[in-house]
């Protein structure tokens, strides 16, 4: 095998490239197009998030996007792409030659799309030490990462509601100020990073934070089709490029080019676009109807209609491009009334408090990619010594948590929180749950997360390298990097490489989810209708504030002669909520089968992940009926056997130490108590809550309290 | 150490569709994977690994580390283009198709692939080590107990998987490579299921149970024991239905491209996808597929109806929603009824 046989890829080495399918042969999906294709049309959009079922091409359609982007005019052997007529937003050394009177090599090349993919590391995503450099040299060089590749250019994430938070938080604040500073490993470097966030996403699967939501400047909700002749011609196309994408594409490529001519007419004619006042007017009176926070949606709206009109070959804008503009400016700004009635859609409602009072909102977003806007707005440079100040002056600053402000939403909150829960059960606690959104939309970083433990066990994903020795998980990257600058200065040995004591880093393994909270709900036909409406009511509510903190929720019932995991462990707060509702009751009481499916399930995700901290919630009435491993001709409860397997399976819970335990009694005392219940909750050394007696609101907060995270933000 | 033989294929008593999945797969790869869900101790694992044996040969390129097609020249990796750049041709070989196994435990610089430790100490040199998915490219990617996987793993499986392409950003080392593989997983439903988004990227699923058949467990614990007793007695008893079997593959493998599909039939997956309600259009591509390679495996060209009633609850049973005490489990009856509802409903909407 050739030594340089698998090189990583430098610039001009070939890459991995398997045919992609072509843009134009998608069938239907138009809203999701157009988005893509506006972009491509004008940057200062600030990209775009398709949110869709699984299976909708989502991410064939970005990945054909690419094919279609216009060329850019960039200096030719600069890593980062500067724009040759762009000295503000240059890189040191773009700069440094310029001053010297160097004219600068100029090339023309498609706008990259760069694909951040899950497993990244945080070194190959901002840069880090060029090892081999340092090897062979002795000095120090900067290796790009792919904010570097990606400035000027797209980076695409696929699944972006997986990205592990700590690389959110780099594109967090390079998204803001349109810089990359790199402090790691004994390289300091500072370059521009302007990008924008074209991501795909299944809500299936979690949410993404509001605050990454807030980057991008349009998003498309997509779902399948249901017209059997499209789905119809949708299978056939797919089929014909499956067995031979090279006369497929070459089959499409006509109309290809013609849509990336017209891309490229409309970035051309962008600039002379014309908008009249009175639809300046029309853009001010669509926000307010929408209650959008802060304007950056007025902005996003004006610039997106006059790319529409540009895209359609005209010089001004239209009303229909308002209309058009907004359905893909506002669907994760606004909360239509409709959607705020259904469900409690969070990510868009943080955003959008019905706030005439939008203060303290929009963390610093009119700053970084659209300062750069237009071209001429200096507001921020590549310098970073006169970079930040500016932008200072235009922003509120980062947000500050006003708890007056919160208050007074709050009370407007209620109501619509309390038609939202109707149908479920009774919420009485809503104001204090309320606040904490309201707050929680405000300072998101240190609460309102998973926790995420840092672990010993050498599990968990790699996030960083330290200095600090614990494990001796080596991290042998970082460790090369550290050790290259000195190679010349140690002496000669059979290795090519030298490492001492000292250059050893050891790697920082993070992983998700520390809580896990199971339900387990008596769904017998004992449990009145009722207090099982209350029960609902109380469980949704706890199931809001799991989503928030992205704990992991599992739900199981137990009904008949059987438990079923209805929900595993998941952080998908929809499927939890569609289960509930649609969670049948009647039947016996089968609790022993229910605790014991319960003990299992916990049992395996411990072992899955031994950081997790689980809490069961059993909701129930005590009153079992049916003993383990009985079929359906069982009848005649013999109690004491049923009851004995009952604290068997208690015991076994009871040596899990990690396992706490609530039980939420839905006995209904007036028609006279088996305080069955009480003796559960003794034998599971359980809390004991009475559901009759708490209102849903003290049973949220004991939760709260039993999940042992003392969390301050949280706290009343 | 002498190696055991495997358990043949065609030595396993009843489960049928199981078996029907994987042999799908082994004539067309496409069909992305397959997943079987069931209790413990249903011959799960010994299918996958008795499927190996069946699996034809590929022509691959000599030494590289992705088996890449020589034929295929777009989809070569970056190595095997620089190869072809500087000799202008690439050397054949042919392999058979591989079972590479994705253990529970496996770190994600493991599965992905990471920094060539080695080569850097001695050379001083960046290069990628090739991980799993790498291996599993053109071959089949097997991990038993799919729902214990931790979280984090399966994101990266889901990534490369959807795509076919496993791009690695980490430890200082960038590289793309293909990773087009067979995604065939197993799972006990009873320790936990599956995220939606990695159910949905198995083609297939089964659902399987013990026998209950008298006879055919007598017969199972029969063929077991004389496994046991010398398993390399017992599969030359059974080589001669192994060969046979594995010829109707490479048959239908070879037939397969002339396979072709009528509109109505389209029409009708369409109908049932749609009536089931099931999320995106990978469901209806699967049952295209599928009954396309069913009907090259009956030897024919054309597909027929049922052949897509064949293929309906192994495309579509991990698709639909699932309701709350309501088995993954599709009534082919109901589905016909499901339709014509449908049908009439939109017939009267029309006037």
């Amino acid at each position: 095998m050739k030594a340089q046989a698998l090189h990583p890829s430098r610039s001009g080495a070939p890459r991995y490239r398997p045919p992609v399918y072509p843009f134009t042969a998608l069938v239907g999906q138009e809203l999701m197009k157009k988005a893509l294709v506006l972009n491509a049309v004008n940057r200062q959009l600030c990209g775009v998030l398709i949110r869709g079922d699984k299976g909708t091409a989502k991410s064939t359609a970005v990945r054909g996007l690419a094919a279609l982007l216009p060329a850019l005019e960039l200096v030719a052997d600069c890593p980062f792409h500067c724009d040759p007529h762009d000295p503000l937003w240059m890189c040191f050394r773009c700069r440094e030659r310029l001053r010297a009177g160097e004219m600068l090599p100029k090339e023309t090349a498609p706008v990259r799309v760069v694909e951040l993919p899950l497993n990244t590391t945080e070194d190959r995503l901002v840069g880090s030490l060029d090892f081999e450099h340092a090897l062979l040299t002795g000095t120090k060089r900067f290796q790009p990462g792919l904010l570097a590749e990606a400035n000027r250019g797209i980076i695409y994430i696929d699944e972006v509601n997986l990205l592990e938070d700590h690389l959110v938080d780099i594109l967090l604040d390079t998204a803001v100020t349109g810089i990359n500073l790199v402090e790691r490993e004994s390289v300091s470097f500072i370059h521009p990073a302007r990008y924008i966030l074209i991501a795909t996403m299944n809500p299936e699967e979690g949410d993404i934070r509001p605050q990454l939501l807030d980057r991008f400047g349009l998003s498309v909700n997509i779902e399948g089709i249901f017209m059997p002749a499209v789905r119809m011609q949708i299978a056939r196309r797919r089929e014909a490029f499956d067995l031979d994408a090279r006369s497929f594409r070459k089959k499409w490529s006509a109309v290809e080019d013609r849509l990336q001519a017209r891309i490229q007419e409309a970035e051309r004619r962008l600039p002379r676009v014309q908008i009249g006042e009175d639809l300046f007017r029309e853009i001010s009176l669509i926000a307010a109807a929408h209650h959008v926070a802060g304007h950056r949606a007025d902005i996003m709206m004006e610039k997106t209609a006059r790319t529409l009109a540009a895209f359609a070959g005209r010089e001004w804008v239209m009303g229909d491009d308002l209309i058009e503009a907004a359905e893909l400016v506002l669907p994760h700004r606004a909360r239509s009334p409709e959607e705020a009635a259904r469900n409690g859609d969070q990510s868009t409602q943080e955003q959008t408090q019905p706030g005439e009072s939008p203060a303290p909102e929009q963390p610093g977003s009119e700053s970084g990619q659209e300062a750069g806007g237009e071209g001429k707005d200096p507001s921020a440079t590549g310098s970073p010594s006169e970079g930040q100040p500016r932008e200072g002056e235009e922003q509120p600053g980062q947000p500050v948590p006003q708890p007056g402000n919160a208050d007074q939403t709050a009370g407007g909150e209620q109501q619509a929180f309390e038609d939202r829960l109707f149908e479920i059960g009774r919420l009485v606690s809503i104001p204090t749950y309320d606040i904490r959104f309201a707050r929680d939309s405000l300072k998101r970083r240190s609460s309102g997360r998973r926790t995420t433990t840092t672990t010993d066990n050498k599990t968990g994903r790699y996030v960083r390298a330290t200095e600090v020795r614990r494990n001796n998980d080596l991290a042998f990257d970082a460790t090369l990097r550290a050790a290259a600058p000195f190679q010349r200065r140690r002496p000669a040995s059979r290795l090519a490489v030298k490492i001492e004591e000292s250059d050893i880093r050891e790697k920082v393994r993070q992983k998700k989810t520390s809580n896990l909270l199971l339900f387990l709900v008596d769904a017998s036909g004992s449990m009145g209708t009722r207090l099982m409406s209350e029960t609902k009511g109380a469980i949704l509510a706890l199931l809001l504030e799991a989503y928030q903190k992205r704990d992991k929720v599992g739900l199981i019932a137990f009904k008949g002669i059987e438990a079923e995991v209805l929900l595993p462990p998941t952080n998908s707060i929809e499927i939890a909520k569609r289960l509930l509702e649609e969670l049948p009751t009647g039947g016996k009481t089968p609790l022993g089968e229910g605790l014991l499916t319960a003990y299992q399930l916990l049992k395996n995700q411990m072992r899955q992940d031994p950081n997790i901290l689980p809490l069961l919630v059993v909701v129930t009435d005590g009153r079992a009926n049916v003993g383990l491993f009985r079929d359906k001709f069982y009848d005649g409860p013999q109690f004491g056997e049923i009851y004995r397997e009952i604290y068997q399976i208690c015991d076994l819970f009871r040596q899990e130490r990690t396992i706490r335990a609530v039980v939420v009694d839905a006995e209904e005392k007036r028609l006279g108590s088996f305080g069955r219940s009480k003796k559960l909750a003794e034998a599971l050394n359980a809390k004991y809550y009475v559901l009759e007696e708490v209102l849903s609101e003290h049973l949220v907060e004991t939760v709260r309290e039993s999940r042992g995270n003392s969390d301050p933000h949280y706290s009343k | 150490m002498k190696e055991r033989a495997v358990f043949p294929f065609s030595a396993i008593v009843g489960q049928d569709k199981m078996k029907l999945a994987l042999i799908l797969n082994a004539i067309n790869p496409r069909l992305s994977g397959v997943l079987i869900r069931g209790e413990k101790g249903t011959a799960k694992s010994t299918a996958v690994r008795a499927l190996a044996a069946l699996l034809p040969e590929i022509e691959v390129v000599k030494d590289c580390p992705f088996r890449c097609d020589p034929q295929a020249l777009e989809k070569l990796c970056p190595r095997c283009q620089e190869t072809l750049a500087e000799q202008g041709h690439l050397h054949p070989l042919r392999e058979k198709m591989r079972v590479v196994d994705l253990p529970i435990n496996a770190t994600e610089d493991r599965v992905v692939g990471t920094l060539d430790l080695e080569h850097a100490i001695q050379k001083g040199e960046k290069r990628f080590e090739p991980g799993v998915l790498a291996d599993a490219n053109r071959g089949i990617l097997y991990v038993d107990e799919v729902n214990l996987l931790d979280d984090h793993i399966v994101d990266v499986l889901l990534d490369s998987a959807a795509m076919g392409v496993n791009t690695v950003e980490r430890e200082g080392v960038s590289y793309t490579h293909p990773a087009e593989f067979i995604l065939v997983g197993t799972m006990n439903p009873e320790e936990g299921e599956l995220r939606p988004q990695l159910l949905d990227r198995f083609g297939l699923c089964v659902h399987i149970s013990g026998i209950t058949n008298q006879a055919q467990r007598v017969e199972i614990v029969k063929r077991w024991s004389g496994y046991e007793l010398d398993s390399g007695a017992f599969s030359m008893e059974w080589q001669a239905q192994e060969h046979q079997l594995a010829e109707r593959i490479l048959a239908a493998r070879r037939i397969f491209p002339q396979v072709v599909i009528a509109d109505e039939i389209l029409i009708r997956i369409a109908n049932i996808a749609i009536a089931l309600s099931v999320d995106g259009h990978r469901s209806d591509l699967v049952m295209m597929k599928a009954a396309k390679t069913i009907a090259a495996f009956h030897s024919r060209t054309v597909v027929e109806p049922s052949d897509v009633d064949e293929c309906v609850d192994l495309a579509l049973s991990h698709r639909m929603r699932k309701r709350p005490f309501e088995e993954m489990v599709i009534d082919p009856k109901r589905i016909e009824e499901m339709i014509a509802e449908r049908m009439s409903s939109r017939a009267s909407s029309r006037y």
